[in-house]
């Protein structure tokens, strides 16, 4: 009864310790966030909704590595780091529609061609995708090894 | 395992920040740099084309160079005809360095106002420009940016106006004829030249007067050109042909009944 109620409170422990964690790499990523934004702010009166679709990928990209860091050391870990690399690729491409932007600003029709950007963003997510991937593989391999005793 | 997974995943995250510290930084340096295109200015070539040359300031405060800016313009009227087209290339602007052009388009007044109608000779209006401008921030972030605009034409000679002949005896046998001869210049340029005139009637030449005319821009030229006719071969009726020369264009004949 005893032992069980340890065990519990070192549960408990061990989540609360988690979710600090979690709660203080999001709030210091989304700090960092708020500070690398601060210098585009003026860009947001030329390109009308930046800000709210950049505080979008923030949010989501937030999101999906707090509730990774508080599933850590189990296999959900691995599919929430494979959903954020997923996240990034389709976001990028869809918001910056295929790499080449077009933008209106009074009577002048701007185009930016971001293509190089987004190849590289997408193959940094596939390289995060991958790493995801062998972290899941050899963390299920690890759990079916039997212990080796002597 | 564990160790080559933990160099993929340093080794993605440093790929990472140079890749968002590089954009972002391409970004930011926008903000530094300014493109100033000033008021064109209007010249003359010696084989009588027209120069339109339009100063363009690029100063590139930013933290990387540009490279291929190009400027490109086309003008064309209200048809859409081309009259003319004018592209500026320049290959790097380093960072911190300040450039002044020129980017000229060139045409033939002349030319053009013979070939694409004598209506903008004596008529205002609007041409279209077409202005593409191109580059690559950071040398490898194309950007482009499109307009179009119009821009007023004057006419150099709008509201050319010939009165009615004025006779007066010269002697016994010649008369003094004076022909007013009116227009108001809306051109960007001065108008200066001459006027030559020849009066017709009963199918014949009768008389010849010319005079010179300066017209500075948006300036009413009224004149009175004088030709002298034998009197006997000087009906009510005829026409009169004006044929005009100046530093820009020469026109001719128009053909203005008088009687």
């Amino acid at each position: 009864m005893a032992e069980n109620g340890k065990s519990l409170r070192d549960l408990a422990k061990k989540l609360i310790l988690r979710t600090l964690k979690a709660f203080l790499k999001s709030l210091v990523f989304y700090m960092a966030y708020l500070f690398v934004w601060s210098f585009f702010a003026h860009f947001e009166s030329y390109v009308p909704g930046l800000g709210r679709t950049v505080e979008n990928f923030v949010t989501v990209y937030v999101l999906l590595g707090f509730f990774g860091d508080l599933v850590a050391e189990t296999v959900f870990q691995h599919f929430f780091s494979v959903a954020k690399a997923l996240f990034v690729v389709g976001y990028l491409t869809l918001t910056l529609n295929g790499g080449i932007l077009n933008l209106n600003y009074m009577s002048v029709s701007l185009t930016v061609d971001l293509r190089l950007f987004l190849a590289a963003a997408v193959l940094l997510s596939l390289l995060g995708l991958a790493r995801s991937m062998l972290q899941a593989i050899n963390y299920a391999n690890k759990r079916s090894e039997p212990p080796f005793h002597l | 395992m564990d160790a080559s997974i933990r160099v993929i995943g340093v080794a993605s995250t440093f790929l990472w920040i140079l890749l968002v510290a590089f954009f972002a930084s391409a970004a930011y340096s926008v903000k530094d740099l300014h493109l100033d295109i000033k008021k064109p200015q209007l010249s003359l070539t010696q084989e009588g084309f027209v120069v339109i040359s339009i100063p363009v300031k690029i100063e590139n405060g930013g933290f990387y160079n540009l490279c291929d800016f190009n400027l490109t313009t086309m003008v064309a009227d209200l048809n859409g005809s081309k009259i003319t087209e004018g592209s500026t290339l320049i290959p790097v602007v380093r960072r911190g360095d300040k450039i002044d052009a020129f980017h000229n388009l060139t045409f033939s007044l002349s030319s053009f106002l013979l070939d694409k109608g004598v209506y903008y000779l004596f008529n205002d209006s609007h041409f279209n420009v077409t202005a593409l401008i191109s580059m690559k921030l950071a040398e490898v972030i194309p950007v482009q940016a499109l307009s179009n605009f119009s821009v007023p034409w004057g006419a150099p000679l709008y509201n050319f106006h010939v009165g009615q002949p004025n006779l007066e005896p010269h002697n016994i046998t010649h008369l003094k004829v004076y022909v007013p001869l009116s227009f108001e210049n809306h051109s960007p340029v001065e108008v200066n030249g001459e006027i030559r005139l020849y009066m017709h009637s009963d199918g014949e030449t009768v008389g010849y007067g010319e005079t010179t005319v300066a017209a500075p821009q948006g300036a009413l030229c009224t004149c009175l050109v004088l030709l002298y006719v034998e009197a006997s071969r000087i009906c009510e009726e005829g026409f009169l042909e004006v044929y005009l020369s100046t530093q820009l264009f020469s026109y001719g004949p128009l053909v203005i009944p008088y009687g």
